[in-house]
């Protein structure tokens, strides 16, 4: 009966619905920008009235958000983070070094693009974004899980050579685990 | 103040006549001296009270083919600093090791090594510090392109291109002209 199309409709919006009230947010910071997640999250902000909290450890998280400039050395940590997640996890690329490398566009050692790396769901642009739009992309990103949009875990599974190729051309000594999901 | 930065004067250049003094206002005091007279140099001055290394710098000189050891030291005291400058040849950077003064003296160390390609007489430390699989010259040297290597290495977002200078749009705002030591680095 479920295999029905009608019946896993309702099943997704249902699902849907209940990921998106309960947002589990890796604390790693990469760059600056991890000094604005704690107004974010204490009673200043208090985003935790969007159902957003702090989580310990990736196995427990369901949002990773890479906070400000990437370097090569991080993304290698960045991606066994990312791929230790569990199902259903997301990314946020925050601040713009993320989008077009910011103000170290032209540093040796900084990634440029994030979503050549990881599959990204949601920007938040800004040098540094304030709490008010950590909250707002946040919310965004609740919208298109809602909408069923938020699909970029499987992207990254879909597209898992490409992904590789491009982490492997940064990263040379490629010593790292297969995680199977 | 004046009358201990005398008294140090003095007792350096007594026994290192070809160290050169530069006295600054304030609590500062320079002296440049030869890349061999330095553990010495930083021996006695550290008996003097002067207990503190508080840094080492490093200026790529690339047109007189030089680099420039500064090492910052620091008296709790006199509260005076003393600049300690150095300086060794660009192709063959072999600096005495400081490690048995001062321990904290192996961090700026392996710093130098890495971002400069300086060596230390039998220093021994790990080969990597911050950098992560690093194939290319020593990025800190002033010949070292970051700007053409990050284009090569990493994927670029169009849309940068058209990016106004700075300099350019405050010219056309308040009509000034630009100084001549700014112009080299306009776009």
């Amino acid at each position: 009966m479920i295999n029905d199309k009608n019946s896993q409709k309702i099943v997704d919006i249902l699902q849907n619905w209940a990921r998106k009230h309960s947002l589990f947010v890796l604390a790693y910071g990469t760059g600056c920008g991890a000094i604005e997640i704690p107004p974010t999250m204490t009673s200043r902000y208090d985003a935790e009235r969007f159902g957003i909290r702090g989580a310990a450890t990736p196995r427990q998280a369901d949002v990773l958000l890479i906070t400000g400039y990437l370097t090569t050395k991080t993304l290698k940590r960045v991606i066994r983070v990312y791929e230790q997640m569990q199902d259903p996890k997301y990314v946020i690329g925050f601040g713009s070094c993320t989008i077009n490398g910011g103000m170290y566009y032209d540093s040796y050692n900084t990634i440029k693009v994030l979503d050549k790396y990881l599959p990204v769901d949601v920007y938040i642009n800004g040098c540094m974004p304030r709490p008010e739009s950590v909250i707002s992309g946040i919310v965004k990103l609740q919208s298109l899980i809602a909408e069923g949009k938020a699909n970029g875990a499987a992207k990254y599974k879909e597209n898992l050579d490409w992904y590789r190729a491009n982490q492997k051309k940064i990263i040379p000594n490629w010593v790292m685990p297969e995680y199977n999901w | 103040m004046e009358k201990i930065k005398s008294n140090l004067i003095e007792a350096i250049k007594g026994t290192y006549p070809d160290a050169r003094e530069q006295d600054h206002e304030g609590n500062r005091l320079d002296f440049y001296v030869k890349k061999q007279c330095v553990p010495s140099i930083l021996n006695y001055i550290k008996g003097e009270g002067y207990i503190h290394l508080s840094h080492i710098a490093f200026v790529d000189w690339i047109e007189e083919g030089e680099f420039e050891l500064i090492y910052i030291v620091w008296s709790p005291k006199d509260k005076i600093k003393i600049f300690i400058r150095a300086r060794v040849d660009r192709e063959n950077p072999l600096m005495p090791n400081i490690e048995s003064i001062w321990r904290q003296a192996n961090t700026y160390q392996r710093e130098a090594r890495e971002m400069y390609g300086i060596q230390f007489e039998g220093f021994e430390a790990p080969n990597e510090f911050v950098l992560e699989d690093w194939n290319e010259i020593p990025p800190m040297r002033r010949d070292f392109d970051t700007q053409a290597y990050a284009e090569e290495t990493f994927f670029h977002r169009p849309g940068r291109e058209d990016a106004m200078d700075v300099r350019e749009a405050i010219i056309e705002r308040s009509r000034e002209e630009i100084p001549d030591f700014a112009k080299k680095y306009s776009r």
